[in-house]
């Protein structure tokens, strides 16, 4: 599917930082981008809670609390897609 | 009729057409929910599960586990509810500890189960549960009386061994129907349970709604407040039983104005930490009409106490008064009870105290006495308070160093002893911080051996193998010594301070 080159460094980004958090504690699990953190158990609702703060950080995004969904933050394609959607461009 | 087991057949013969649960996209009503765990019973009974036996219950938040506690309980044996993130070890030792002869689990969660189970060999069965589609009938027990189990609930004991809280069925109706009562629950009631079912707060949402024929949606965590903001309005939940983390994100959504989405909301409860006064002012600005109870308690009695919320103006940093039915005081190391103002143990009689810990006569003794009739024992919590002029009780500190992360209890031996096991690790100390989030942060110290290569991140990779989520240090500190007190011991204290004064962010 035709990633932009800015939407492939945003993914390499925002994988580098997943497994850097959380992934690093799961060294079994092999995660694909359109894989379920919370059900693959990647990510509980506390690190839900960690994942959101670092991307309205690092992207200056403003995060409302409805916003926080599966459909934006449960998968690395949701986040990537959710980022690109809101970063100020 | 006081078991849990007459609850839901009353339930399903009074209103078997009613609402019992919601799960994700399954809608259950009172006469399925009996129905499947009839059909659940009858395949224990059939596997050989007799009345008297434990069965663990590994599942996460669905219907699957409310299914598995009341088809256990329909066969006459005792429910052990296991935190799905446990680890094999850990779950062989429960198993073992509690001669569980089954463990009810999913396809997930069954693989872990078998692991365990070579080294408890009173499993017989690991199953899979079902919901009862093709519900097999037959023979079945006579049905559980009030003074039999009804659950061992595990709870991280101080010794660094989990310990397993016995309850009655009268023990488990008891605090049900006294929660329900303080919180003026009623039938039409639609709780939202966020908790895990595992956590003594988040099986009682199941038992007390059961018991009153109320429907109780059931979430598997708060990971999406979105999700949650949009079930609490889709579902009319009336209840939102929460701790401190939820109740923030649910203030700062109330600011944006969700309140008017949610006209049925009338209840909020928080207990395992206290809410900042920030946020209750907040709550209270954004949800006028909704009661806000504060509460507080430890497994081995349920609940000890609550705030009426009318109070909370008044003792904002107060867990109010004994639950209705039952008494609390507080004592002096003699065990005088103590004038209001003045700091002691806080000592709590009533039906809801449990029977004892399960095959640990040494840990019951310590914390339950002879009480004031030949039958009776008190529970002492461990847990140091003071109460003002009118009763209100206000939580001070615990007398041990059991921390409370997350809401749950963490035992810090209990991490200090999987740290020693891993490579290389020749002390390890472990204290808690204050944590916004968290309440408190789980801190390790660690001495490596000489020469050891020892990373903060391949150890907390060895804590995330051995123990639960909320177990794993938030943070490890490697060192060449720890500080120790004049006779020699390690300085918890100081490690404290030093561990606050890193302000851990997580």
């Amino acid at each position: 599917m035709g990633e932009t080159e800015v939407g492939a460094g945003l993914r390499a980004e925002l994988r580098a930082y997943v497994e850097e958090a959380f992934l690093y504690l799961h060294p079994d699990i092999e995660l694909h981008d359109e894989d379920q953190f919370l059900e693959l158990g990647v990510i509980d609702s506390l690190g839900f809670v960690e994942l959101v703060e670092e991307v309205q950080t690092r992207y200056a995004i403003a995060v409302d609390a409805l916003e926080i969904t599966e459909e934006n933050f449960g998968s690395l394609d949701a986040l990537v897609a959710f980022v690109e959607r809101r970063r100020p461009s | 009729m006081t078991t849990l087991d007459a609850d839901l057949r009353r339930a399903a013969a009074q209103a078997p057409n009613k609402e019992a649960l919601v799960a994700g996209d399954r809608r259950m009503t009172f006469a399925e929910l009996d129905v499947a765990a009839n059909a659940l019973a009858v395949r224990l009974h059939a596997l050989g599960v007799a009345r008297g036996d434990r069965v663990a219950v590994l599942l996460p938040n669905g219907a699957e586990a409310a299914v598995a506690i009341y088809g256990t309980l329909r066969a006459g044996a005792a429910f052990v509810p296991l935190n799905p993130t446990i680890k094999a070890d850990k779950l062989a030792y429960v198993l073992a500890d509690c001669a569980s002869t089954a463990v009810v689990t999913d396809d997930a969660l069954a693989p872990l189960a078998e692991q365990a189970r070579g080294q408890a060999p009173s499993v017989r069965e690991v199953l899979r549960a079902d919901d009862g589609a093709d519900a097999p009938t037959g023979p079945l027990p006579a049905p559980p009386i009030s003074v039999d189990l009804a659950a061992i609930v595990y709870t991280s004991g101080s010794t660094g061994r989990p310990k397993g809280v016995t309850l009655t069925h009268a023990n488990m109706t008891f605090a049900a129907g006294a929660i329900v009562t303080y919180l003026g629950m009623r039938a039409h009631d639609r709780v939202l349970c966020v908790i895990p079912l595992s956590f003594d707060y988040g099986l009682y949402q199941l038992l007390m709604c059961v018991r009153l024929g109320a429907t109780l949606v059931l979430e598997r965590g708060f990971a999406f407040p979105g999700r949650v903001l949009e079930l609490l309005a889709r579902e009319e939940i009336t209840g939102l039983p929460g701790v401190p983390t939820i109740f923030q994100v649910l203030a700062s959504a109330g600011a944006g104005g969700v309140a008017h989405d949610l006209p049925e909301l009338r209840f909020l409860t928080n207990t395992a930490a206290a809410l900042a006064p920030a946020t209750i002012a907040a709550l209270q600005a954004a949800f006028p009409a909704v009661r806000l109870y504060s509460m507080y308690g430890l497994t081995e009695c349920k609940r000890v106490s609550y705030l009426p919320p009318e109070q909370l103006d008044a003792r904002p940093d107060s867990v109010g008064i004994p639950i209705p039915g039952t008494e609390a005081w507080i004592e002096d190391d003699a065990g005088a009870r103590r004038q209001p103002g003045a700091v002691g143990e806080l000592v709590v009689r009533g039906a809801h105290v449990m029977q004892g810990y399960w095959n640990d006569p040494e840990a019951t003794a310590q914390r339950l006495r002879p009480g004031r009739w030949p039958w009776e024992r008190e529970l002492l919590t461990g847990d140091l308070f003071r109460r003002d002029d009118e009763g209100y009780l206000y939580f001070v500190g615990r007398r041990d160093d059991i921390l409370k992360s997350r809401g749950e209890k963490v035992a810090p031996k209990e991490v200090e002893v999987v740290l020693h096991q891993a490579d290389g690790v020749r002390m390890a100390a472990v204290v808690g911080a204050p944590d916004r989030l968290l309440g408190t942060a789980i801190v390790a110290y660690v001495v490596p051996h000489d020469g050891a290569e020892l990373t903060s991140t391949a150890l907390r990779c060895h804590c995330a193998a051995h123990l639960e989520d909320y177990m794993v240090p938030a943070r490890i500190e490697l060192r060449d010594t720890l500080p120790t007190t004049p006779n020699g011991k390690v300085d918890r204290r100081a490690l404290a301070d030093e561990a606050a004064a890193l302000t851990v962010k997580r």
